[in-house]
């Protein structure tokens, strides 16, 4: 909502795929990879990590050629409908807003070491 | 201005293949707000007197509320047509996520008209409509057409909302399956969307529901949350869904045994939920962005049925499959209603209609089908039947397709005694026989036999409405409690909002959560006049459709045989009983002593067009 505005789960920037008759429900977020595909295959160099070890995408940058969606493995990258940017979950500067809205406090924000070690 | 609505509904002609957007107007959203409102004011504007409901002049809607598609908790959709059931209005509600998939492709509703030429489904991707043929997935169950059109549409993440064997076949209470494991179950929505050849719609929907306030909405959604997380009622649910309720119905006699012959059955527990917890369930699993997650989904895992997946067998299936039927293994019960599921079929009317033709062929009013023994207890008779309804085969599935009362009228006058039914829709799983207020809300109710325009169990139990004291054995004060349960629930299902949410969410918040999200100042008074608005134009609408008033009463086994056992031992509603609470209810609703709404009312609720019927 804060982040775009409105309602649509669709636009989230981590999903939960249902499987199975929804017997299973598999939750995906980014794991801003080592080695992250959507950073290797960006011809406009838009995708850069961070001090904090971020991947974070620079929407002036962003050429809107879609390469990082299609090579994502975890599909946690997509193009926004209405800028044609592509986006992925930044982690809103470590204050994370999906955290902060979270009714059943099913998420929270850990660090496991860091990634440049 | 920014608001929950999104102002369009999609119309589809399915006679002409075409589609267009019509504008929601501001007298509709302000006297109907959504939901039921809405499927009222336009299936009393569309649909006229005499039309077939399986015929290609019947509509069928399906429609979101304001606040459906936001964070708002539980919120829901619901389907609105003329039964083929009953031949009066349905409205039938499903959670999941289907409802705000509609929001999100950019529409408050959809409504279907006419008729396709061959099976076909609609495919919605936002602005995007298409008709398809369907004829490869005619014949297929609800689950396996769900997974073919992600198949061929190659995405997994589309919602869809499809008709089994039972609505292709026209079964009379076929239902509309919406993924996954909700269904609009009661009345028959899935026979008219067969009738239209219309196996299913899917949708996929990449806009914003946005809201007018978003910090005041936020703030309101935050108050909803913690009133959901202090009330134990919602507590109850989310360790147990409805599955409880067996146990509950079992002590206070309510529970139907035996096509509702019995109160109560000695293996009750065994069909709760610790039965279910420990022969079916999993994990829990919750409608889109509902934090009760009441769905306790799992799989059986031994006998002659395991492997099958399985939701929660909520309460009405447990009762009306299990101890209607005699029958208390668990994973059978779940296996039956698994069976309804696919073939697209109420498992609410079909356990009562299999304990009616158990109980028919038992005193002898109905042969039992050849090698067959239809008695009570027979699971592999309850399969045959389910097998043979939902596909229209063999003398007793075609006679049973077509709903208890059709079915009991059709033999004669010994098996009417037997037909547990209010205006043609089978009974709910709660004998009202203990508790006279439900009779009432039976008598009365908009769809027919259904108990959730006024559940006024647990007020008569706790012997208090209002602070008033209650009995709940006699007729006296049970009309003002009704009417005021009925108004409220048509209000709340403007919202569209889930029952189980408004156990622990307030009046206020509600009323709160819907001015934010849409700019238009509601306060809990408002919601309960617009529900009396929709209660009487609905009533209009029955009446113009040729319902007689004297349907308003209950099934003769509640008015004729006094209960046998429970707490409530020895009573029923006697025929001057239900005269009383007729009449009182009649009154107290500003109608005529015949029951039709009388124009001074209707003036108040602004709604006099809707007077002067025949």
């Amino acid at each position: 909502m804060d982040l775009t505005g409105g309602y649509n789960p669709r636009r989230a920037r981590l999903l939960i795929e249902l499987k199975t008759e929804n017997l299973y429900h598999i939750p995906a977020v980014c794991n801003q990879c080592e080695n992250a595909y959507c950073m290797n295959v960006c011809p406009s160099k838009a995708i850069q990590r961070n001090d904090d070890g971020i991947v974070c995408i620079d929407p002036d940058k962003c050429i809107s050629c879609g390469l990082c969606a299609q090579f994502c493995p975890i599909g946690m990258v997509t193009l926004d409908p209405d800028t044609q940017k592509a986006v992925k979950c930044e982690l809103c500067q470590g204050e994370p807003l999906c955290v902060e809205v979270c009714p059943t406090f099913a998420l929270e924000l850990v660090y496991r070491g860091n990634i440049n070690e | 201005m920014s608001s929950a609505y999104t102002n369009k509904l999609l119309m589809i002609d399915l006679s002409r293949e075409s589609f267009e957007t019509l504008p929601v107007s501001n007298d509709l959203k302000k006297d109907f707000i959504g939901g039921k409102g809405f499927g009222a004011k336009l299936l009393y504007d569309m649909v006229l007197p005499e039309t077939d409901p399986l015929g290609k002049d019947n509509v069928l809607m399906f429609m979101t509320g304001p606040l459906t598609g936001t964070m708002a908790p539980a919120m829901r959709g619901c389907v609105v047509t003329k039964s083929p059931l009953t031949g009066i209005f349905l409205d039938s509600y499903f959670g999941g996520s289907f409802a705000p998939e509609i929001k999100y492709a950019g529409y408050d509703g959809l409504i279907i008209k006419g008729q396709a030429k061959k099976p076909v489904y609609i495919w919605i991707n936002d602005d995007t409509v298409e008709i398809r043929d369907a004829w490869h997935l005619w014949g297929t169950d609800t689950l396996k057409a769900n997974e073919q059109i992600k198949t061929e549409l190659n995405d997994d993440t589309i919602k869809i909302a499809s008709i089994g064997q039972a609505g292709e076949n026209q079964v009379l209470f076929a239902l509309v399956c919406c993924e996954y494991n909700r269904q609009a179950g009661r009345g028959g929505a899935g026979a008219v969307m067969g009738s239209k050849n219309l196996k299913a719609i899917a949708i996929k929907g990449s806009k914003l529901v946005s809201i007018h306030d978003p910090k005041r909405f936020t703030k309101a959604c935050a108050t909803a949350f913690k009133e959901l997380e202090a009330s134990p009622d919602v507590e109850a649910f989310r360790v147990a869904g409805t599955a409880a309720s067996v146990d509950f119905a079992n002590e206070t006699g309510l529970l139907p045994h035996k096509n509702y012959q019995n109160g109560t059955f000695s293996k009750a527990s065994k069909l709760a939920d610790k039965g279910q917890a420990r022969h079916l369930w999993l994990g829990s699993a919750a409608c889109m962005g509902c934090p009760i997650r009441c769905s306790k989904i799992g799989a059986i895992r031994s006998g002659k049925y395991k492997g099958t997946i399985t939701d929660i067998i909520e309460y009405e299936s447990a009762a009306l499959m299990g101890s209607n039927l005699d029958i208390s293994d668990i994973r059978a019960v779940a296996h039956l209603t698994k069976l309804c599921d696919l073939y697209g079929m109420d498992s609410m009317s079909c356990g009562n209609l299999i304990g009616f033709a158990m109980e028919a062929c038992e005193k002898g009013v109905i042969p039992s089908p050849q090698g067959i023994s239809l008695c009570f207890g027979n699971i592999d008779a309850a399969e045959y039947l389910v097998h043979a309804i939902a596909n229209r085969t063999g003398e007793l599935g075609m006679l049973l397709s077509k709903g208890v009362k059709q079915a009991s009228e059709e033999i004669g006058i010994t098996a009417i005694d037997l037909a547990v039914h209010a205006k043609g829709l089978e009974s709910p799983a709660w004998g009202p026989r203990g508790v006279s207020g439900m009779g009432l809300a039976y008598m009365t109710t908009d769809r027919g036999g259904c108990h959730q325009r006024g559940f006024t169990v647990t007020y008569e139990l706790s012997g208090e409405w209002k602070g008033a004291p209650l009995d709940p054995l006699s007729p006296k004060g049970k009309a003002r409690m009704v009417i005021a349960l009925q108004n409220y629930s048509a209000g709340r299902d403007t919202l569209v909002n889930c029952d189980f949410g408004s156990y622990g969410i307030s009046d206020d918040t509600y009323a709160e959560l819907l001015s934010a999200a849409t700019g238009q100042k509601t306060d809990p008074a408002t919601l309960v006049e617009t529900g009396e608005r929709i209660w009487n134009l609905v009533r209009c609408f029955n009446l113009a459709q040729g319902l007689d008033p004297k349907k308003d009463t209950l099934a003769p086994r509640f008015v004729n045989e006094p209960l046998p056992d429970g707490p409530s031992k020895g009573h029923r509603i006697s025929a001057e009983d239900m005269d009383y609470m007729r009449q009182e209810y009649y009154q107290l609703r500003g109608w005529d002593k015949k029951g039709i709404p009388l124009d001074k009312r209707l003036n108040q609720l602004r709604i006099a067009y809707a007077g002067h019927h025949k």
